[in-house]
């Protein structure tokens, strides 16, 4: 079978997966049947379509199919009940990003202590966020937004994807740490708030790289919420002047695993996740998708998360007061 | 542009192309006939064999699908009367009392041919105005959406068979049912009691099920010695006469342009575009009254509609690369893996490939024909298992269709609370019409409503009078719009329900 035409039948396994269910085998050696893959939002977006890529690779390092299960509802919080609650044999994973992780809890009661009952498995990849204008914008710089939003505060209006979701935590944490008062419009995604860019109803949005690409020439982007450049021309905000707004801004995309599992089985997964990050068709795919393939491995993640507990505490405790 | 067409054309003249896409037409198909597994779902799981095709290949694999998929759902919905998404509910008024009079092939064959026309149409219509839909759908920002699912909620409530009172009743109840669970601008728990199993609020799929198979199964219990299908040689009937279709021609023209516009305006979507083909269909009819008794043209009235709204959701995604519903998210991905970022961008440099993909929309369609019209025979044959097998058949699937859904025991119960309410509506001649449309359009309504309030920064009066002109036009012309439906369907509605004539049956 050639390499691409394995590659297809490996994804039709795992479809077929999804629709049959398969038969547990008694064996012990893990894993044994298909993993289950928790992602508590919507088909479709960003995360789906990462985590699309990554079950179709990752069988030939964990020598099961994964299988990917949509849970959305409630902001994430559905999905990963489901998943905190699910028995930690190794075989229900949640694939989740940062502001569904360590957010959540501050800003309502969760059925589940995110600390608690979740240990790191890896992070696959982050998603550096940047602020956009149109490119008939007045705003030429970062510098003239944060000016003009000081000066008439309130009147600005910056357009999200949805309270506590990806580009609205990113742009709010620089509104936080600029000191400056706007009036924030939720839309229902990331696209949606977008298309409320370009058609004049908000002044600003916040959009990840493939979607600033595919814009071409009709938006400018004043700067990126990561520690790295990611376009050549448009400065980081720690260049920009708020050294403390990347970390928080940074969508990380991570795999959780509920707490208790067995350390061989996490071990197992840990060095899976690591083989699957260097695969050159997972790297091809990401690239296409414009995403990057920074792994980094479960422990170093769970140094950063706890960071980021802190951060959020403090950010939420900002913006709702 | 002349040349990009051509070169297009050569692009999509090959036999892997019309293969891969016949084989997402049939697997859309199945799936979509099965309760519980959506169009969405499908996609989702065979997004990534598009990752190891050709562009001109991969993509036509997943439009395949999609279109399948919404045709789909209608088979479940004419033979059993589940509704397995919920832009077939209009289907089973008119679906599944034809199946009972012994004509579930010919209205399997309408829901096909009326699919296959709507969308056929509208995809041409997007290929050619491309331009100006993508410049339409740009005006329509919150204020218009807003304004836009007011007039739907209402022209459902006033054009129901049941009297205007219960219709208005039935939508503040769909209504109330929609703000359960968080609410969609702050996040806040409504109505949960702290009970988290309800915090996401219902799911449609549970309601429409509930609400729509569990009645007729109850129903079908009750008048145990009925058999389903009135007896014959052959309980499925006869097929689709092209002289039947012909008299359907007015019906599916005004389905097509409804649901075409209807696909233009981001965020609507099938649901709306079915329930309303269906009320203007009735309403624009000689005999209305004969809506819900199982006349063809309520088959195909929303069977066109819901169909035709697949071209112009294209568009958004392909002029401004920002999808307009899960569906066409999961497109984007196809795309963007093959290395293409639809965009204003993507028009410039690869317009051949653009082409290809749209024109791929339109042998689709009569691919989709062509299928069905081989697959319908095989469905049909439901009809013949007898009535001990088929009802307890119906339940396993409602309920199994319920949970795969999303794996969520608690969705179980609400399927059984609506199943109840479902059966208690039909015997006391409630029609569940505009339940269903609150509770679909509600949290669209408060979303844009909440928007537009932000956007207006505390003065939308103001706002909308100056700023929105296109909002404004709507809302002017909702009390004239309600009122036509009113009027048209006034004679459907027992004026006195005492001692008035015997009172016209519940639509399903």
């Amino acid at each position: 079978m050639s390499h691409v035409s394995r590659r297809i039948f490996v994804a039709a396994a795992a479809a077929a997966g999804v629709a049959l269910g398969s038969a547990a085998a008694p064996a012990e050696d893990y894993p044994a049947k298909p993993i289950t893959m928790i992602i508590p939002l919507g088909a479709g977006g960003s995360h789906d379509l990462n985590a699309r890529v990554m079950t179709s690779v990752l069988p030939t390092y964990l020598g099961e199919p994964v299988v990917v299960q949509l849970m959305p509802g409630a902001s994430g919080r559905i999905g990963t009940a489901a998943a905190a609650k699910s028995k930690p044999d190794g075989y229900t994973l949640l694939f989740t990003h940062n502001f569904i992780d360590e957010l959540q809890q501050y800003v309502t009661k969760l059925p589940y202590d995110p600390n608690k009952d979740f240990v790191v498995v890896a992070r696959t990849n982050y998603a550096p966020p940047s602020v956009v204008v149109r490119s008939d914008s007045p705003y030429k710089t970062l510098k003239d937004l944060l000016d003009a939003a000081k000066k008439n505060p309130g009147k600005i209006k910056f357009g999200h994807s949805g309270n506590w979701g990806a580009t609205m935590v990113p742009g709010a944490a620089l509104l936080q740490a600029a000191g400056v008062k706007m009036t924030l419009v939720p839309y229902k995604g990331g696209g949606p708030a977008m298309r409320g860019l370009l058609s004049g109803d908000v002044d600003f949005t916040v959009a990840f790289p493939s979607v600033i690409t595919s814009q071409g020439d009709k938006v400018r982007t004043l700067v990126t919420l990561a520690d790295k450049r990611v376009f050549k021309d448009v400065p980081t905000s720690g260049e920009a002047g708020y050294p403390n707004v990347a970390s928080i801004a940074t969508m990380q995309r991570i795999v959780l695993a509920p707490a208790g599992i067995p350390a061989d089985r996490l071990a197992k997964l840990r060095a899976g996740f690591a083989k699957m990050s260097k695969d050159k068709t997972y790297m091809k795919l990401l690239k296409k998708l414009d995403e990057n393939d920074e792994f980094m491995s479960g422990d170093q993640y769970q140094t950063m998360r706890e960071k980021q507990d802190k951060s959020y505490a403090a950010l939420v405790k900002a913006l709702t007061k | 542009m002349l040349d990009a067409i051509l070169h297009s054309i050569e692009l999509l003249m090959r036999l892997d192309t019309l293969m891969m896409m016949s084989l997402g037409l049939v697997l859309g198909i199945l799936i979509g006939a099965l309760p519980g597994f959506t169009t969405t779902m499908a996609m989702a799981v065979l997004l990534p064999i598009s990752f190891f095709l050709s562009p001109v290949v991969g993509i036509p694999f997943l439009i395949g699908v999609y279109k399948g998929g919404i045709y789909g759902g209608s088979i479940p919905a004419i033979l059993v009367g589940i509704p397995g998404t919920g832009a077939s509910v209009a289907t089973t008024y008119d679906g599944l009392p034809l199946t009972k009079k012994g004509q579930s092939r010919k209205a399997l064959d309408m829901a096909l041919a009326a699919s296959a026309i709507g969308d056929l149409v509208a995809s041409v219509g997007t290929v050619v105005l491309i331009g100006p839909i993508a410049l339409v759908a740009m005006k329509f920002g919150p204020p218009e959406l807003a304004a836009v699912m007011l007039l739907s909620m209402l022209i459902i409530a006033f054009s129901g068979t049941s009297m205007v009172i219960k219709s208005l009743m039935m939508l503040l109840l769909g209504m109330f049912f929609a703000m359960i669970g968080q609410d969609p601008i702050g996040a806040l728990s409504r109505f949960t009691f702290g009970f988290f199993p309800i915090e996401s609020g219902i799911n449609l799929l549970p309601m429409l099920i509930g609400l729509f198979a569990i009645p007729e199964v109850l129903l079908s219990i009750e008048e145990k010695t009925k058999p389903f299908v009135e007896k014959s040689v052959r309980p499925e009937g006869d097929r689709l006469t092209l002289h039947e279709l012909n008299d359907c021609r007015r019906t599916i023209a005004r389905s097509t342009v409804l649901g075409g516009v209807i696909g233009i305006i981001p965020g609507v979507g099938q649901v709306v575009a079915a329930l309303m083909a269906y009320a203007a269909a009735k309403t624009a009819s000689p005999h209305p009254e004969k809506f819900g008794t199982g006349i063809l043209e309520g088959v195909a009235a929303p069977e066109a509609a819901n169909n035709a709204v697949n071209g112009p959701t294209m568009v958004p995604l392909l002029t401004l690369g920002i999808p307009g519903d899960n569906i066409t998210a999961i497109l984007l991905g196809a795309f963007v893996v093959q290395g293409l970022r639809p965009g204003p961008q993507l028009f410039a440099q690869q317009a051949p490939l653009i082409y290809a993909i749209l024109f791929s929309m339109i042998i689709a369609c009569g691919l989709l024909y062509v299928l069905g019209y081989l697959l319908i025979p095989l469905f049909s044959k439901v009809v013949m298992i007898r009535k001990a097998y088929l009802v307890p058949l119906t339940i396993v699937f409602a309920f199994v269709g319920t949970y795969v859904y999303r794996s969520n025991v608690f969705d179980l119960y609400f399927l059984i609370f609506f199943g109840l309410l479902g059966y208690a509506a039909r015997k006391l001649s409630f029609d569940v019409t505009p339940m269903v449309m609150a509770f679909i359009l509600t949290p669209v309504l408060e979303y844009s409503l909440g928007q537009s309030i932000l956007l207006s920064q505390g003065h939308l009066f103001h706002y909308v009078v100056i700023e929105r002109p296109l909002a404004l036009v709507i809302i002017l012309a909702t009390p004239p719009l309600t009122y036509l439906m009113w009027y048209r369907t006034r004679k459907l509605r027992n004026p006195d329900p005492v001692n008035g004539p015997e009172p016209l049956p519940v639509k399903q």
